[in-house]
């Protein structure tokens, strides 16, 4: 499903990302470090989204996004689901050019 | 303070042969020269689930976009994609190896080029006068008269623990005890922001040891300001 502007396709990415959090937090131990990670990353793509409310994506970040949405659904380990909390974000930003 | 290479038990054999693998080297050659998004890069493939390139091709627009023209940056790109996708295939376990060695490959690599290489050294002990020597080596140390330095490397935010913080706290501490300065430092191959995250949940002492994340690398091949 294609997204017509930023804040669009971050929602997209935020509803993945939960399901990655979601998955890492079936290791236990690590439980608070990654809902303090996802919170921290969460604020930042939402923080994004907020300041271009109304900006047109260009279809190459958005389909890069999707890709990356896709790059997480794979995932099955809950280690490597911790590893891509912080690595997703940095991806989805940079596609839409902003800084992690 | 002295140094002293560490003990060469079989784990360390093991280690020794992965840190002197050309892929190793290659990687880390590339990642010393790329831009911050380039390593992001790097870190995504590495640790990604597919190794379809096309997928990663466009999971990346800023670096393989068709606005990205021809010339160095666009073919560095491709080549930390393609040693990258190499290390992905290596497997789970060897491939969690190989990300360990290339970001100490990577951080000599930088120290190499403020210090020169005769002062960059690998699996180094630090020994005190007095104090029972830790068994972990510390992954790099710059060793030069009146400016030695100490790093251990991570590959995620989340290797960030309270012993890793407490050994390097430790080196400094123990230094600064016989008057010698030692620089600790602790290099991780991730997002600052995930790495302020890890430490908010530690409690080892952390303010006298520096933290260098994926965005700030370069900083530790330039001079002290």
């Amino acid at each position: 499903m294609a997204s017509t502007t930023v804040p669009e396709a971050l929602e997209r990415a935020l509803a993945a990302y939960a399901e990655l959090t979601a998955l890492g937090e079936e290791i236990e131990d690590e439980w608070s470090y990654v809902n303090d990670l996802a919170d921290a990353w969460r604020a930042r793509l939402e923080g994004v989204a907020a300041a271009r409310v109304g900006t047109t994506i260009d279809p190459a970040a958005d389909a890069a996004i999707e890709r990356a949405i896709d790059e997480i659904g794979r995932i099955a380990d809950p280690h490597r689901a911790i590893d891509w909390l912080s690595t997703f974000p940095q991806v989805a930003l940079l596609a839409i050019g902003e800084t992690p | 303070m002295r140094f002293q290479d560490a003990a060469r038990d079989g784990r360390a054999v093991v280690y020794a042969g992965i840190q002197a693998d050309p892929l190793v080297k290659r990687a880390a050659a590339l990642l010393a020269e790329a831009t911050p998004a380039q390593r992001v890069l790097a870190r995504a493939v590495m640790n990604g689930e597919t190794t379809d390139v096309t997928s990663w091709l466009a999971m990346f627009p800023a670096l393989f976009g068709p606005s990205v023209p021809a010339g160095h940056e666009r073919s560095r790109s491709e080549a930390i994609l393609a040693a990258s996708l190499e290390v992905a295939q290596r497997g789970e376990q060897v491939r969690s190896q190989f990300r360990g060695a290339i970001v100490e490959e990577l951080t000599a690599i930088l120290l190499a080029r403020r210090t020169g290489e005769a002062a960059v050294h690998r699996e180094r002990r630090i020994l005190f006068d007095g104090v029972r020597a830790e068994i972990h080596p510390y992954d790099v140390t710059v060793e030069r008269e009146g400016a030695a330095e100490a790093y251990d490397c991570k590959w995620g935010a989340r290797g960030i623990s309270d012993d890793v913080l407490h050994q390097l706290d430790d080196a400094r501490s123990h230094a600064a005890d016989e008057d010698v300065a030692l620089r600790a430092a602790l290099v991780v191959f991730d997002a600052e922001r995930s790495c302020l995250v890890r430490l908010g949940r530690l409690n080892a002492p952390h303010d006298g040891t520096t933290i260098v994340p994926l965005e700030s690398l370069d900083r530790i091949a330039a001079p002290a300001s």
